[in-house]
């Protein structure tokens, strides 16, 4: 368990301000927070790489507030994954190994065992430089856990790779994650990563912590101002009646309106809904009619890049986004029937 | 257009005269030095040139030349690597004192400086270290001395842009890997830093070899001595024996062009294995 109590740390003009948290084994926990918040400085003061002003920093009971970084054994997975260009794929792996009174035979076997979880094993000779940048992930990922470290860190693990390759290596690193049970703590922008990835969440913004909690909580009860503006004002519905229509799904009757939800245990009270996760159409689409309704546009507010649509649905008013360019090509105006799509899988259920 | 040909460059108009006026600096000054090699040339008898670059004293100069530059640029480059990194990671007090005093060897006039090392060794610690230790004024070990004071401080500059180009990113993750912050120095930095420092190196010698104000001034220049390839060029011209002198020329640009070949071959390759 790491507990961080009071953290103040001062980077040139930066500060990190009293930080308390506390994160549990094998738990996958995630910083998140926009541009500037503090959050690489508080995984670099995790590392040690920053000495603290005030506050103290706890690995199992151990008080590591001073211990140099070596002497932590943490895995740290920085930004730009920053491999080191003069070594190969095995090289890099291997890197934390050197020198730790390990033979040549636990060295391969380690590096077999990372390689073969990480998918690396046709790659070990290569030239990291040659590497995609989804490789290069992987095998900054394999650097950091060959020193079996008690707690993973990564730094926006995701944020300098495309959205087809994020979306993989999401799904890669909570399967590495239930398969070696190490606690990790994971900082990112991305708000769609924190929410897929996250089993408790802290929400970060100059230099303070604003929120703790699972993604739930952080999302249908936002403690601050801060945290709304950050995650977004979702809508919430309130659903009073649910019952099972099978196949592991649910129908909430949410304010005139039926939803069509997968089964959820202890039952379902709210459903929160980003104005992101609905599409708009101005004509009928094609396809089931799961999850789709008509609605009159009630409001219609633009900004810099999107359009914000108030949609009256049943008894909800519903808040939509489109890109600006997009609604101006459909040409929708207040008083006008549009067709809604809730994304199913974007449906957060309280 | 066929596949080899080389496009033609199609220039906006209004660049014309600017790109031109560029293009005639580059041609001037390239005709500039290759003239003064083709005079050279045209001077030189070859005959004459190959007996007198296997005469005695010039395999002496080339000999000492490339001892003394080999062994100051061990010393600078010892120096320089701490001293380099220490200015580019470390902020302290004095900072930017310390930094102009380590440039000063850069812009100093030599003869200033190797008069500089002269006085030095005439006050009562200079004249210790003269006879209890080791003696520099007007012997070989002088000639190292002024080549290390001069260059040293431009083996600073060099390593220093390249350890600042160095992400400190590097250094971090190898700290979380286990290494001390001396064997993340060693094991991380050193290997990204190698192509600067083999530049740095090889600039560095290059300089030592031409050495000749601080030389002159602290280790004299006496025939078959303390004579060093520059030394030669000055006793041969100060004698009239200008073929000589020409021999001794030549045998520098060789060098000079060898070192700025290995020096173009490192900048086109990054982190060899």
């Amino acid at each position: 368990m790491i507990e961080i109590k009071d953290l103040s740390v001062n980077v040139g003009d930066f500060s990190l301000i009293d930080i308390d948290l506390q994160i549990d084994d094998q738990e996958y926990f995630v910083i998140l927070g926009p541009t500037g918040a503090g959050k690489t400085v508080l995984l670099e003061s995790l590392a040690g790489l920053h000495r603290c002003r005030a506050g103290t920093i706890w690995m199992d009971g151990t008080d590591m507030t001073s211990v140099p970084p070596e002497q932590r054994q943490i895995g740290y997975v920085p930004q730009d994954y920053a491999l080191f260009p003069f070594l190969t794929v095995a090289g890099n792996i291997t890197f934390g190994l050197r020198g730790r009174l390990n033979t040549k035979d636990v060295i391969k076997k380690k590096v077999d065992t990372l390689a073969h979880l990480l998918h690396l094993s046709n790659l070990l000779d290569r030239d990291v430089r040659t590497l995609s940048g989804g490789e290069k992930q992987r095998v900054a990922l394999a650097r950091a856990l060959a020193t079996s470290p008690r707690i993973l860190l990564l730094d926006e693990p995701l944020g300098s790779l495309d959205v087809k390759t994020a979306k993989y290596l999401r799904l890669e690193l909570r399967r590495l994650h239930e398969e070696l049970g190490v606690s990790t703590i994971h900082v990112t922008h991305n708000l769609i990563e924190a929410e897929e990835m996250a089993d408790r969440m802290a929400i970060i913004n100059m230099g303070t912590v604003e929120q703790v909690g699972v993604p739930e909580e952080v999302f249908f009860d936002p403690r601050s101002e801060t945290v709304a503006d950050l995650i977004g004002t979702p809508n919430i519905l309130d659903c009073d009646r649910v019952k099972s229509i099978g196949h592991g799904l649910v129908e909430a009757e949410c304010g005139g309106i039926s939803i069509i939800l997968p089964l959820h245990d202890g039952g379902i009270k709210k459903i929160a809904l980003f104005p992101r996760d609905i599409y708009i159409s101005a004509s009928k689409p094609p396809g089931p009619e799961l999850n789709r309704f008509q609605g009159v546009v009630q409001d219609i507010q633009p900004f810099s890049s999107l359009t914000r649509l108030t949609v009256k649905v049943g008894n909800n008013q519903l808040l939509a986004e489109l890109p600006k360019d997009i609604f101006e090509e459909m040409g929708i105006t207040i008083g006008q029937e549009v067709f809604l799509i809730l994304k199913l899988r974007r449906l957060r259920i309280h | 257009m066929g596949f080899g040909k080389s496009q033609p460059i199609h220039v906006i108009r209004g660049e014309r005269p600017f790109q031109a006026a560029l293009m005639s600096a580059l041609a001037l000054l390239t005709l500039l030095f290759a003239g003064i090699i083709v005079s050279l040339m045209t001077y030189t008898d070859w005959d004459v040139l190959v007996a007198t670059l296997l005469s005695p004293e010039i395999l002496f100069a080339i000999r000492l030349s490339l001892i003394t530059a080999t062994i100051s640029t061990a010393f600078a480059m010892l120096a320089a690597i701490p001293v380099a990194y220490a200015i580019s990671h470390f902020q302290f007090p004095g900072k930017s004192i310390v930094d102009t005093i380590l440039d000063l060897p850069i812009v100093i006039s030599p003869i200033a400086l190797g008069a500089a090392l002269l006085v030095f060794f005439n006050t009562p610690a200079g004249v210790a270290i003269e006879n209890k230790l080791i003696r520099f004024v007007f012997e070989v070990p002088g000639i190292i001395l002024a080549q290390f004071t001069i260059v040293t401080a431009l083996a600073i500059r060099l390593l220093k842009s390249t350890f600042d180009s160095i992400d400190p990113r590097y250094e971090q993750v190898g700290r979380t890997l286990g290494c001390t912050k001396l064997a993340a120095f060693c094991t991380v930095t050193l290997p990204l830093a190698r192509n600067g420092l083999i530049a740095a190196a090889i600039l560095t010698w290059a300089r030592a070899i031409g050495e000749f104000g601080a030389t002159v001034t602290l280790a004299g220049a006496t025939k078959q001595k303390t004579e060093t390839l520059p030394i030669a060029i000055f006793l041969n011209l100060a004698t009239a024996d200008v073929e000589k002198a020409v021999a001794v020329i030549f045998i520098l640009i060789a060098i000079s062009v060898v070192a700025l070949i290995f020096l173009r071959r490192i900048s086109s390759t990054r982190y060899p294995r």
